[in-house]
């Protein structure tokens, strides 16, 4: 027998803390596997969905100041990772003349053939237009105006310029608008320059990224490229809104991930601390023999990395096999296209050859703990002696706590990036860790006293076990202080931004039926005012039609950041649609009345302004100064909006479309609309929702973000008991001998059955409330760095039902845990226990 | 040279106490021990014979004074360089025998040669030689469980001699073996002394097994009381005749 044969020795002789080991690096290892994928997984969801919202991922580049320009000063970018076209684009407002109805579209100046054969326009029929009298439609129009190929259509443009242009393609209405954010024609770029008077000028060059490319990476890249005079900016709209959801979504994943990382270190390190502990005496007495301590270190590093590579293994396997159905459920709540884990047989690999290594570095501290073991402990035949609280700890947690609040600090004052609230969060619960051996010793004993009095004798010896390893027991409950901290934190903190949203959904799309143009928030475009008016008239016209309120929606850029303009009529008698930031209604209304400009406060909060600072607007190539009058909670486009009433919009900008329809039924008349307002919206080629629907939709979005940070919290719970279970197995042999010499002298197994379950139960509930402390203090942290992303504080309310619910699962998952060890600690041999050491 | 010499060992433990004030278990003991000798350290419990016990072999270092063993001073080793000397020069007998339960009786006794690194039929061999010289051979393959008290005393008794060391050290040896069982413990050592010289330090509050040793002394709050040798009185006197004290 040499040492390893020793080794072995001792494994075959305790197989079930050898099982329990592997099993905690196991679950550790498959929590993070599982979670990790799951998140790529919906990462990769969130980015398709952005996809189907946005359209091509694209990136604009124009003037910081100006609007139409020569399109001179942008360097070479076709060489940039990710880069797949860079597209000049014009658009010019237009008056479309087919027989007696007359339309205003957007037309837009591309190249169409280059386009059509690169694959970003398709076209459904016909080919691109090529000449000055080509024209190609979308086909949304093309139904509308029930054109097909080769008929033509009369261009109107507002220089007075005409010219009848032949129908050579359909495009597919959702391609072009796309490209082109929201244009319904196309014409060769410099056919319609020379037809509007902009010949050789630009709108802005749009970059087509590469399916996959990282729109950061590439923005980053271009930008460094870009005199001082262009910038390149996600488009808004769609792309925005997008955007910004992708990013929440991603500061979610990246939180809960990073948590989950935290925890399973946890797990870990108290299941390595365990097994060693387990063994002091055994060490003690090796090093009386003569081991030296770089011996047992040695010893002790080998299996830990033994037992890492095992456990990394199965758990990396459990944890593929857990991610799929997560992410299954993740993708049917979100119904993104194809939601699926992308198996990569290097995730097992990786987990093989990292295992080890984090299993041995989880082993350092009790491994060292073991190598200085006082040898007089394997002598004394005494369980260890009392921890006492170092300074380290106390200094460790201040550092953690001093390094938590810097961060946030930094996060609210915007000096550092909201992303960097994940490792903030991660070192306030850390920091909760640190100081729970501080209040474990009082919080234990307060609770102990809860215990009933006929359950004294249970409930003191319970209490004295915990008492004796303050250490230790924090350490191991620490799992649940992050399970339960978790839970309540981000339960209040994705409650408390989805009533935000709903609140503001509620009052800024109060309405049964809503009318849309396709593609309503991606589109710069100018309808007919006399269609818009019409259209108004029309629907006002039908029976059980109660109101009728229409919403312009337009593109453009706020100090060079682009934000969507929308304009909608404030009628007195209705409550406003919008909440104001700092000010009363009646302020806010008064201002919309008088014209006034209102941002939303992720706009203001980008721009660095408030209410009465200065902007430069634009949009369709009108540049204006203009103050902004006052801020409000807004999420449409991600807050990056601007809102004015429509009579100002037409003033100021000359918009006075007719984009969207909100429609207010009499009582009862709502369901009884669907059939002529479906008649409307074919004639106008218009869409139709229904508030159900738009509910539905809202839905559909928040319960995915919210099911995919549950289901992966929800794994927390699972793994938080087996750190429980480990300690209170850990002190039940620990106190083997007392045990046995209670049973001798007359303790039921009952008896000891409770003191098992109470000694759970105060480790639980201890670690519960720390951790319900510990998730109020990330939920109101967790708002105070969202802020610099929304650009309003979200008011946090507390959740007794949150609170609740995680309190009763830390006791539940508890009291489960309490069950294999009470049965350990029941089944001792009297003799054997006794007999003991 | 004597083969164990300590020097103004005192020993303080702090916080031992009822109210967490510090418990001075040793004070102040010179101590010098020959090769050859069976010396039978005694005193109430709680006196600080096991402490200096301890003390002499390398478990606990003292808070001054010092312990030369074989000329080399103690306390000026580290700890894994104290590891080798408890290895290879120093044997130990507990009073719970302190076998390692999952392995057999041949490999307890090997253990302090496979913690020297020697190799695997080496060490069964000279493991194999040190359970016979106790009487175990038949045993040699059980585990300690399986064993009755008394021969897992032996066999702790085996393991404290495989490594042929300068000095063994017995702690109670006998505080867990019945009367019949002590005495084969106590003849085993007494043979040790008499038939291969070996020098044994014996820590005991049992004045029938103190009775075997040569040379006794009595610990009393932490000092030594009275050194005095006995048994055979003129053969020892003319042995070291200025060893005997009373304080």
């Amino acid at each position: 027998m040499n040492r390893l044969g020793l080794l072995v020795r001792q494994w075959r002789n305790r197989p079930g803390r050898v099982i329990a080991t592997v099993a905690s690096v196991a679950v550790a290892v498959g929590a993070v596997v599982a979670t990790w994928l799951s998140a790529d997984a919906s990462r990769e969801g969130y980015r398709r969905l952005a996809e189907s919202i946005e359209g091509v991922p694209s990136i604009d580049i124009s003037p910081r100041e100006t609007g139409r320009w020569d399109g001179s000063g942008v360097p070479k970018l076709i060489d940039i990772p990710g880069v797949r076209a860079v597209v000049p684009l014009v658009y010019k407002p237009a008056l479309l003349r087919s027989e007696e109805r007359r339309i205003r579209e957007v037309a837009v100046g591309v190249d169409a053939g280059g386009l059509v054969d690169a694959g970003f326009l398709k076209l459904v029929a016909g080919r691109a237009c090529e000449g000055p009298d080509e024209i190609v439609v979308s086909r949304t129009l093309a139904d509308s105006l029930d054109k097909s190929i080769d008929d033509t259509l009369l261009f109107l443009s507002r220089r007075g310029g005409y010219r009848t242009m032949k129908i050579t393609g359909i495009a597919d209405t959702q391609s072009l608008s796309a490209l082109s954010d929201g244009g319904g024609v196309v014409i060769d770029i410099e056919a319609l320059g020379e037809l509007t008077g902009v010949r050789g000028l630009i709108d802005r060059f749009r970059l087509v990224l590469r399916p996959g490319a990282s729109r950061q990476a590439v923005l980053a890249a271009v930008n460094e490229r870009l005199p001082e005079t262009l910038h390149a900016i996600v488009p808004a709209g769609r792309a925005s809104m997008a955007h910004d959801m992708l990013n929440a979504a991603n500061l979610g994943l990246d939180f809960v991930t990073a948590l989950t990382v935290a925890m399973a270190w946890f797990i870990v390190g108290n299941a390595m601390l365990m097994n060693v502990t387990e063994r002091r005496r055994a060490f003690a007495l090796q090093r009386v023999l003569g081991a030296t301590s770089r011996q047992i270190s040695r010893t002790l590093f080998f299996e830990a990395a033994a037992m890492g590579a095992v456990g990394a293994a199965v758990g990396a396997v459990g944890g593929i096999l857990a991610a799929g159905p997560i992410a299954k459920g993740i993708g049917r709540a979100i119904r993104a296209p194809d939601f699926a884990i992308s198996y990569n047989p290097w995730i097992v690999v990786g987990a093989v050859l990292i295992g080890p290594a984090v299993a041995v570095l989880a082993a350092w501290w009790p491994t060292r703990q073991a190598a200085k073991v006082d040898l007089l402990e394997s002598l004394a035949h005494m369980a260890p002696p009392p921890e006492n609280i170092s300074w380290k700890l106390v200094t460790t947690a201040a550092v953690l706590w001093t390094l938590a609040v810097g961060i946030l600090l930094a996060v609210v004052t915007g000096t550092l990036p909201p992303r960097s609230a994940v490792p903030a969060g991660i070192a306030t619960t850390l920091a909760f860790i640190a100081t729970t051996p501080v209040v474990l010793p009082l919080l234990a004993r307060l609770l102990a006293g809860l215990v009933p009095r006929p359950w004294r004798i249970e409930g003191a010896l319970a209490l004295e076990q915990i008492l004796r390893q303050p250490v230790r027991t924090a350490l191991t409950t620490g799992v649940l202080v992050v399970a339960v901290s978790n839970g309540v934190g981000l339960g209040h903190a994705i409650r408390d931004n989805v009533d935000d949203v709903l609140a503001w959904y509620g009052k800024a799309l109060k309405a049964d039926w809503m009318l849309l143009q396709a593609g309503a928030l991606g589109v710069s475009r100018e309808t007919s005012p006399s269609a818009g008016s019409g259209l108004v008239e029309e629907v006002s016209s039908i029976e059980g039609v109660a109101s009728v309120q229409p919403i312009s929606i337009a593109i453009g850029s706020a100090g060079g950041v682009a934000c969507v303009i929308v304009a909608r009529d404030m009628p007195a008698k209705e409550q406003l649609p919008l909440e104001a930031v700092g000010m009363s209604d009646d302020d806010l209304r008064k201002i919309v009345d008088d014209g006034g400009l209102l941002a939303g406060t992720a706009l203001a909060q980008r721009l660095k302004v408030k209410a009465g600072d200065e902007v430069t607007v634009s949009a369709f190539g009108r540049t204006i100064r203009a103050k902004v009058a006052a801020l409000v909670v807004d999420y449409t486009a991600g807050g990056t909006s601007l809102f004015l009433s429509r009579e100002a919009a037409r003033k100021i900008f000359g918009i006075d479309s007719v984009d969207a329809l909100l429609i207010e039924s009499t009582p009862a008349a709502a369901a009884g609309l669907r059939e002529p307002l479906q008649a409307v919206a074919k004639r106008h080629g218009l869409l139709l929702q229904s508030h159900a629907d738009l509910h539905a939709t809202m839905d559909r979005i928040i319960n995915g973000i919210v099911g995919a940070l549950w289901s992966i919290l929800g794994l927390g719970f699972i793994v938080g008991s087996l750190g429980v279970a480990n300690t209170v197995t850990m002190n039940v042999l620990e106190k083997r001998r007392t045990l046995g010499l209670l049973r001798a002298v007359g303790m039921t197994a009952r008896q000891v059955t409770r003191l098992v379950v109470i000694e759970s139960l105060l480790l639980g509930l201890s670690g519960c409330i720390i951790g319900i402390l510990g998730g109020i203090a990330s939920a109101w942290f967790i708002q105070l760095s969202s802020q610099p992303l929304l650009g309003h504080p979200v008011s946090m309310s507390f959740r007794p039902a949150v609170i609740l619910s995680n309190l009763a699962a830390a006791i539940a998952i508890t009291a489960i845990a309490a069950w294999l060890p009470a049965r350990r600690a029941v089944r001792l041999d009297l003799l054997d226990s006794i007999a003991a050491e | 040279m004597p083969l164990i010499l300590a020097e103004h060992l005192t020993k303080t433990f702090d916080a031992a106490g009822h109210d967490g004030s510090p418990v001075t278990a040793v004070r102040d003991v010179d101590l010098s021990i020959d090769a050859g000798e069976f010396v039978a350290i005694t005193g109430a419990s709680g006196s600080g014979k096991s402490t200096i016990l301890h003390m002499l072999g390398g478990i606990t270092r003292p808070t001054s004074g010092r312990v030369m063993l074989e000329g080399v001073d103690l306390a000026k080793l580290d700890d894994d360089a104290l590891a080798l000397v408890r290895r290879r020069r120093i044997g130990f007998i507990f009073q719970r025998y302190n076998l390692l339960p999952e392995l057999s009786l041949l490999e307890n006794v090997a253990l302090p040669l496979v913690f020297d690194g020697m190799k695997e039929s080496a060490c069964h061999k000279a493991a194999m030689e040190a359970i016979e010289s106790v009487g175990l051979a038949p045993r040699a393959s059980h585990r300690p469980d399986a064993l009755s008290g008394g021969e897992q005393q032996r066999a702790a008794i085996a393991r404290a001699l495989v490594t042929s060391p300068a000095v063994v050290l017995a702690d109670e040896p006998t505080g867990a073996l019945d009367t019949v069982n002590s005495r084969h413990v106590i003849d085993l050592l007494s043979c040790l002394v008499k038939d291969r010289g070996q020098t044994v330090v014996l820590v005991t509050h049992d004045p029938a097994t103190a009775a075997a040793a040569g040379r006794l002394i009595r610990v009393i709050d932490g000092r030594i009381a009275s050194d005095t040798l006995v048994g055979d009185a003129d053969e020892r006197a003319a042995a070291s005749p200025a060893r005997t004290v009373v304080r």
